[in-house]
C-alpha cells in the first residue's frame, strides 16, 4: 500500500459539481451496442457458455441426475435394501414393446427359475409366452421420503406377481436399478459438501495469506506445502480408519464428506492468494481502504467477487475428483459402508472374480461415475472458457 | 546301518552316525519295516513317481499346512478313524496309563540320521525339562491331575511313558492335525542346545542369528509345525528347501520316508511340491486359470460357479466335499466381557437362544448356500457316532415371536423411539460383532443377521479386524461377540478330546477368562462361576479319566447336551461344501472327503504321498 493519505488533513469537504452530467455526451451506442455494452458479467458467461454445446448437455444431464435424488425412492422400482431370495444373481432383464407382431406398451417377459446342479447356478430362463406389463405411478414397496413422509408410490413397479430388474439384481437378491439410484444420492451430495468444506477453507486461508502477505503468507504457503507432499490415498485411509466401527453410517458418511474437504482446499487457496495478491494492489482496493473499510469487507466484497467465475469453474473440476475419492476410499472398503449404498460400495461389492467372470452386470456402476465425471470436466470446461468472456 | 544301533552305548552310536553322515555312507530308502500303505483297499491305485504338484498359499504362516497336509504323525486316524500307528511300528497300551511307542528299524530322518529314542530322551530331558526351553512346563495333555508321566528310554527303538492313572489325551494328541511333538531331532539340535554346544561357539551363533538368547536359537531353529528351517530334518514325505520369506517354496522329497505302496515302491510319488505366496484375494482367480494342482484352501462355496467355468479348459476338476467343523460360521457371545452390564446380558441364557431363534436360517441358507447346507446350530455332525438330532436343532428354529418373549423375559424389554431395546443402564443394545476379516461370506451373513435381529430389537454392527488383534482383543475381554468357525471335532468319536466344550484355553472366544484359569492353572484369569459352565468343566475332567468307550461316549452326550441348550454359541448352517480343485492328471485324490482340520487334517488323512501324475 503506497499512498496512503497525508495525515493531519482533517475531514475534506463533501463536494457535488451541479453541472449536468451525460454519459453519452461523447458517443451514442445503438441498441444492439447498448446489449453488449451494458450486460452483466453473468449475461456475458451465459452467452458464451451457451456456444460450448457438449458443456450446455452436461449440464443438464447433470441438472437432472441431482433433481433425481430428491426423489430417489420414488424412482426406484424396489426398496434398493429389499431381497429377494430366490432371485439372486438374476441378469438384466429387457423391456419390450412388442409382442408377436403386435404393440403392447413395456412389458417384461417373466423369469423361469431353476437350478443347475452341476455348476450350483440359478438358471434364469425368458418366458415369452406371457408378456407382463409394467405398471406406471404405481404402489409397491413402502418407503419413509427423507425419513419422514411415508409412501408406496413409484415411478414404475414390476408386473403383479412378476419380476423387473432393469440392472440385474446382486448376491442378496437386491435390485441393481434400485440400488444405483439410491448410490446417486450419497456419491453425488458427498462431492457438494465437500467443496463447500474446501471451498470455506480454500477463500478464508488462501484471502488472508493474499491479504496480509509477509508472515501470515509464509506460514500458510508452508502448510500447504506439508499437506500436499502427503500422498492422498494413505492420508485418507489413516483419517478414516480413525473413525470408530460404533458410527452410525450417516456419521461415517459426514466424516469422510468432512476428511475429503479438509484435504482439498490446499489448490484453491493458492488460486485465491496469488489472485488477491495481484488484486489488493488496484486501485478501486486502494479506494476501499481510503473509505475505512475493514479487511473482511474488502475481501468478501471488493476481492473475492473479482474472481468469484473463476472459481465456481474450478470448484465444478474439483467436484469428480471428491466423487472419485469417495469411491476410491469406499471401494478399498474404507470408506462407506453398508448399509449405506454408494456407487464406491457397489463397486466394493462387485469387487470379486465371480462378478467379473459369471456375474459382470454387477460392476455397471462404474457407469454412472465414468458419466458423471466426464460430464463435470466438460461442464467445467464450458464454464471456465465462458469465466472471461472478454476474451 | 543296522549294526550301530548294535554297538551299544548312546554316545558312541551318535559318534558313529556323525561319521557315517561324513562319509556319505547313508544309503537312501524307506526302513527296513516300513509301514506298507495298501492301494487297493484304499479304493487308490498304486502309481509312478515323479513330476510336480503346485499349490498356492497366501500368508507366510500358511506353511505350516504342509505339516497339516502332510499327515505324518506318530499314530493318526485310519480309514475308519480309529487310531494306528504311522511313523511308529507298534504301540502298546496297558490300562490307559502305560504307553510303548516301538520305533521301526532303520528309520532315518531326512538328512539320513537314524530316528531313535535318543530323539525322545532328547525332547523331555533337554527341552520339556529345561527351564530356559519350555518356560510354560508341560503341555495340559502330558499331565494327569498335574502330575507328568514317567519316561522310560527301554532301547534304542523303544520308548514308555507311564501315568498314575489313564490318559486318554495322550494318543489323539499325538495323532492331531497340530500334533503334539514328543521327539526332536537330536543330533540335529544339539548344536544349539548349551548343554552340549561350545559356549563361545553357541554365543557366536547367536549373535549371527541376531537372536536374544541361545534357547530363542533354538526355539527358531527347531520348529517342527512351522518348516521353516530348510537345514531341519524331518520325517514327513516332503521337506522344505527354502529359507524364508519367499515367495515360493520348494518342498523335496525325503528319500527315507517310511511308508510304501503294496508294489514296494516307495512314497511319495510326486518328487516336488511348489508352495506359490499369492494374496488370498486372487487364488480364486489363479486357481480358475490352473496356477494350482490341488487347491482348496481359500476357495469359497461361491467360487464354485467361476471354477467350474474354467475346469474344462485349464484341465482340473472341481469336487465339493462336506465341511466337516460342527458349523460353518458362528457367532461367539463372550460370557467374560470386561462390561459388567453386557457379562450380565450375556450370561442369560435366555438372551443367547433368543438371539439364536431370531436368525433366520432358512434365508441364509438359501441365499449364502445354495440351499445346500444345513440349518442347525454348532453341535456335532450327523456322520459322527455321537450326533443327535435334538442337538443339532436345540434353539435354532426361526421364531421372532418367541426371541421377542424371551428377550422380554430377561429384562431388556425397555425400547426407544426406533424400537431398539435399551441395556438395564439404558444404553442402546447395540451389539458390536467383530470378525477376523478374512472372508466376505462372514459379512455377508452378518449383514443378513442384522436385517435379522433388527426385527428383536438389537442392532448389530460387524468390524472386520486382523485374526491376531482378534484373538488378543478376546483374551482381553474387549469383544462383545466374535465370528468364529464352530466345533472342528464335528466328527467327533468319544475317544476324541471334548475340550472344545468345556472352558480350556483363553482363545475361546465364549470365556476366554474361564479359559485362561483352566490352562493357567489357577494363576491368572477367572474361576467359573455359572453353574453350567462348571458342571462342563467337571464333566470334561472325568473324561479325561474315562477307561472306556462307553463312559467316553457318556460324557461326550453330557457335554453336548449342555453345551447345545445352552447356546453357548450361535451356530448358522453345518455341512456346507467346500470346492476343492484337482487338477486332472491328479490320481488318487478321492471324488468325496471331508475338509475339516480333525481329523482328517484337510488332505493329510487322505495321504497326499500317495497322489501321481498319470502323464
Amino acid at each position: 500500500m503506497s499512498a496512503l493519505p497525508p495525515e493531519n488533513t482533517g475531514k475534506l469537504p463533501h463536494f457535488v459539481s451541479k453541472e449536468p452530467f451525460d454519459l453519452e455526451s461523447i458517443e451514442k451506442l445503438t441498441p444492439e451496442q447498448e446489449r453488449i455494452y451494458f450486460a452483466s458479467q453473468l449475461t456475458l458467461m451465459w452467452w458464451k457458455f451457451k456456444q460450448h454445446r457438449v458443456a450446455v448437455w452436461s449440464g443438464v444431464f447433470l441438472a437432472v441426475l441431482y433433481a433425481s435424488i430428491f426423489i430417489s425412492e420414488f424412482l426406484s422400482p424396489y426398496d434398493m435394501t429389499k431381497r429377494h431370495v430366490k432371485d439372486i444373481y438374476a441378469p438384466p432383464q429387457g423391456i419390450h414393446l412388442f409382442h408377436k407382431g403386435e404393440f403392447v406398451g413395456p412389458f417384461v417377459y417373466p423369469y423361469k427359475v431353476t437350478r443347475n446342479m452341476e455348476t450350483l447356478q440359478r438358471v434364469f430362463t425368458v418366458v415369452d409366452k406371457k408378456p407382463q406389463p409394467l405398471r406406471f405411478f404405481c404402489r409397491g414397496d413402502k418407503y419413509k421420503w427423507f425419513g419422514y413422509v411415508k409412501s408406496n408410490l413409484h415411478l414404475v413397479c414390476p408386473p403383479k406377481k412378476g419380476s423387473f430388474y432393469l440392472l440385474g439384481t446382486d448376491r442378496l437378491g437386491r435390485d441393481m436399478l434400485s440400488r444405483i439410484i439410491a448410490g446417486a444420492r450419497i456419491s453425488l451430495t458427498i462431492g457438494l459438501i465437500g467443496i463447500t468444506v474446501s471451498f470455506v477453507l480454500g477463500i478464508v486461508i488462501g484471502g488472508l495469506a493474499g491479504y496480509y502477505g509477509g508472515w501470515v503468507d509464509m506460514i500458510v504457503q508452508r502448510m500447504i506445502e506439508v499437506l500436499q507432499s502427503i500422498p492422498s490415498i494413505p492420508l485418507w485411509l489413516t483419517l478414516s480408519a480413525i473413525m470408530p466401527a460404533t458410527w452410525s453410517p450417516i456419521l461415517v458418511y459426514f466424516g469422510i464428506t468432512i476428511i475429503l474437504g479438509l484435504l482439498d482446499w490446499t489448490g484453491l487457496a493458492r488460486a485465491v492468494r496469488s489472485k488477491l495478491l495481484a488484486l489488493r494492489e488496484e486501485d478501486y482496493v486502494l479506494a476501499a481502504r481510503l473509505i475505512g473499510a475493514s479487511p473482511k469487507r474488502i475481501i468478501g466484497r471488493h476481492l473475492v467477487p473479482g474472481f468469484m467465475s473463476h472459481l465456481i469453474a474450478s470448484a465444478t473440476i474439483t467436484i469428480p475428483t471428491m466423487i472419485l475419492g469417495e469411491t476410491a476410499l469406499s471401494f478399498l472398503g474404507l470408506g462407506l459402508r453398508p448399509p449405506i449404498t454408494s456407487w464406491g460400495v457397489l463397486l466394493n461389492e462387485a469387487q470379486d472374480i465371480n462378478v467379473v467372470a459369471v456375474y459382470p452386470w454387477l460392476m455397471l456402476p462404474v457407469l454412472p461415475v465414468i458419466f458423471v465425471i466426464i460430464a463435470f470436466n466438460f461442464l467445467g470446461d464450458g464454464l471456465r472458457d465462458a469465466a472471461d468472456p472478454y476474451k | 546301518m543296522g549294526k550301530y544301533f548294535n554297538s551299544g552305548g548312546k554316545i558312541l552310536g551318535l559318534a558313529l552316525w556323525l561319521g557315517a553322515a561324513s562319509m556319505g555312507a547313508a544309503q537312501a530308502g524307506p526302513p527296513e519295516e516300513p509301514r506298507v500303505v495298501n492301494m487297493a483297499e484304499l479304493g487308490k491305485v498304486a502309481g509312478k513317481r515323479g513330476g510336480t504338484l503346485k499349490i498356492l498359499m497366501a500368508k507366510p504362516k500358511d506353511i505350516r499346512m504342509m505339516v497339516i497336509y502332510s499327515g505324518t504323525r506318530l499314530v493318526t486316524y485310519n480309514d475308519s478313524f480309529k487310531l494306528a500307528p504311522d511313523i511308529l511300528k507298534s504301540f502298546d497300551v496297558v490300562e490307559g496309563r502305560q504307553f510303548t511307542l516301538h520305533l521301526r528299524k532303520g528309520h532315518k530322518w531326512s538328512d539320513g540320521q537314524p530316528f531313535t529314542s535318543e530323539d525322545f530322551r532328547y525332547y523331555w530331558e533337554d527341552v520339556a525339562y529345561n527351564k530356559e526351553l519350555a518356560r510354560g512346563g508341560l503341555s495340559n495333555k502330558l499331565l494327569v491331575d498335574g502330575n507328568p508321566p514317567k519316561f522310560e528310554v527301554l532301547d534304542e527303538l523303544t520308548v514308555r511313558y507311564t501315568w498314575e492313572s489313564a490318559n486318554p489325551l495322550f494318543l489323539t494328541a499325538l495323532a492331531g492335525a497340530r500334533p503334539l511333538y514328543i521327539y526332536k531331532p537330536a543330533h540335529y539340535m544339539k548344536q544349539f542346545h548349551a548343554k552340549y554346544q561350545d559356549k563361545a561357539k553357541l554365543d557366536q551363533m547367536v549373535i549371527d542369528n541376531k537372536v536374544q538368547k541361545w534357547s530363542s536359537l533354538h526355539v527358531r531353529k527347531g520348529r517342527q509345525y512351522r518348516p521353516e528351517n530348510p537345514d531341519m530334518p524331518t520325517l514327513q514325505q516332503w521337506m522344505n528347501t527354502t529359507n524364508p520369506p519367499s515367495e515360493h517354496y520348494i518342498f523335496k522329497r525325503n528319500p527315507y520316508f517310511h511308508r510304501v505302496d503294496e508294489k514296494g515302491t516307495q512314497l511319495p510319488y510326486i518328487d516336488t511340491v511348489i508352495v506359490n505366496m499369492s494374496s488370498s484375494a486372487i487364488i480364486a482367480a489363479k486357481t480358475g486359470g490352473g496356477e494350482s494342482d490341488l487347491q482348496a484352501r481359500y476357495l469359497r462355496f461361491d467360487n464354485y460357479a467361476f471354477l467350474k467355468k474354467g475346469a474344462e479348459t485349464h484341465k482340473y476338476k472341481v469336487y465339493l466335499w462336506p465341511n466337516g467343523k460342527g458349523s460353518q460360521m458362528t457367532i461367539l457371545p463372550n460370557l467374560n466381557v470386561a462390561d459388567p452390564v453386557w457379562r450380565k446380558v450375556m450370561q442369560d441364557v435366555r438372551v443367547r437362544r433368543a438371539l439364536s431363534m431370531g436368525i433366520n436360517r432358512p434365508e441364509i441358507n438359501e441365499a449364502i448356500y445354495f440351499g445346500l447346507a444345513q440349518e442347525t446350530g454348532n453341535s456335532v455332525l450327523p456322520s459322527s457316532p455321537l450326533y443327535k438330532e435334538e442337538y443339532a436343532v436345540a434353539w435354532a428354529d426361526y421364531d421372532v415371536e418367541e426371541a421377542n418373549e424371551l428377550l422380554d423375559e430377561a429384562g431388556l424389554d425397555k425400547r426407544n423411539g426406533d424400537g431398539t431395546r435399551l441395556l438395564p443402564d439404558g444404553r442402546e443394545m447395540v451389539i458390536t460383532v467383530e470378525t477376523a476379516g478374512e472372508s466376505t461370506e462372514e459379512t455377508d451373513v452378518l449383514q443378513l443377521i442384522t436385517e435379522h435381529w433388527k426385527e428383536l430389537g438389537i442392532k448389530l454392527f460387524s468390524k472386520p479386524t486382523q485374526r491376531d488383534i482378534l484373538r488378543r482383543r478376546i483374551t482381553n475381554g474387549d469383544t462383545i461377540m466374535s465370528v468364529w468357525q464352530g466345533l472342528n471335532r464335528g466328527l467327533a468319536t468319544p475317544d476324541m478330546n471334548p475340550e472344545e466344550l468345556a472352558p480350556v484355553s483363553p482363545l475361546q472366544g465364549i470365556w476366554p477368562k474361564w479359559g485362561q484359569y483352566y490352562e493357567t492353572k489357577g494363576v491368572a484369569g477367572e474361576a467359573p462361576d455359572l453353574p453350567e459352565v462348571i458342571k462342563l468343566s467337571e464333566l470334561y475332567q472325568s473324561w479325561r479319566k474315562a477307561t472306556s468307550v462307553e463312559e467316553q461316549a457318556k460324557i461326550w452326550h453330557a457335554m453336548l447336551s449342555i453345551f447345545t441348550d445352552q447356546v453357548y454359541t450361535i451356530g448358522i448352517v453345518s455341512g456346507t461344501l467346500q470346492p476343492v480343485v484337482v487338477n486332472e492328471h491328479l490320481r488318487n485324490v478321492p471324488k468325496e472327503g471331508i475338509y475339516s482340520f480333525e481329523p482328517t487334517a484337510y488332505f493329510g488323512h487322505y495321504l497326499p504321498d500317495t497322489f501321481w501324475f498319470d502323464e
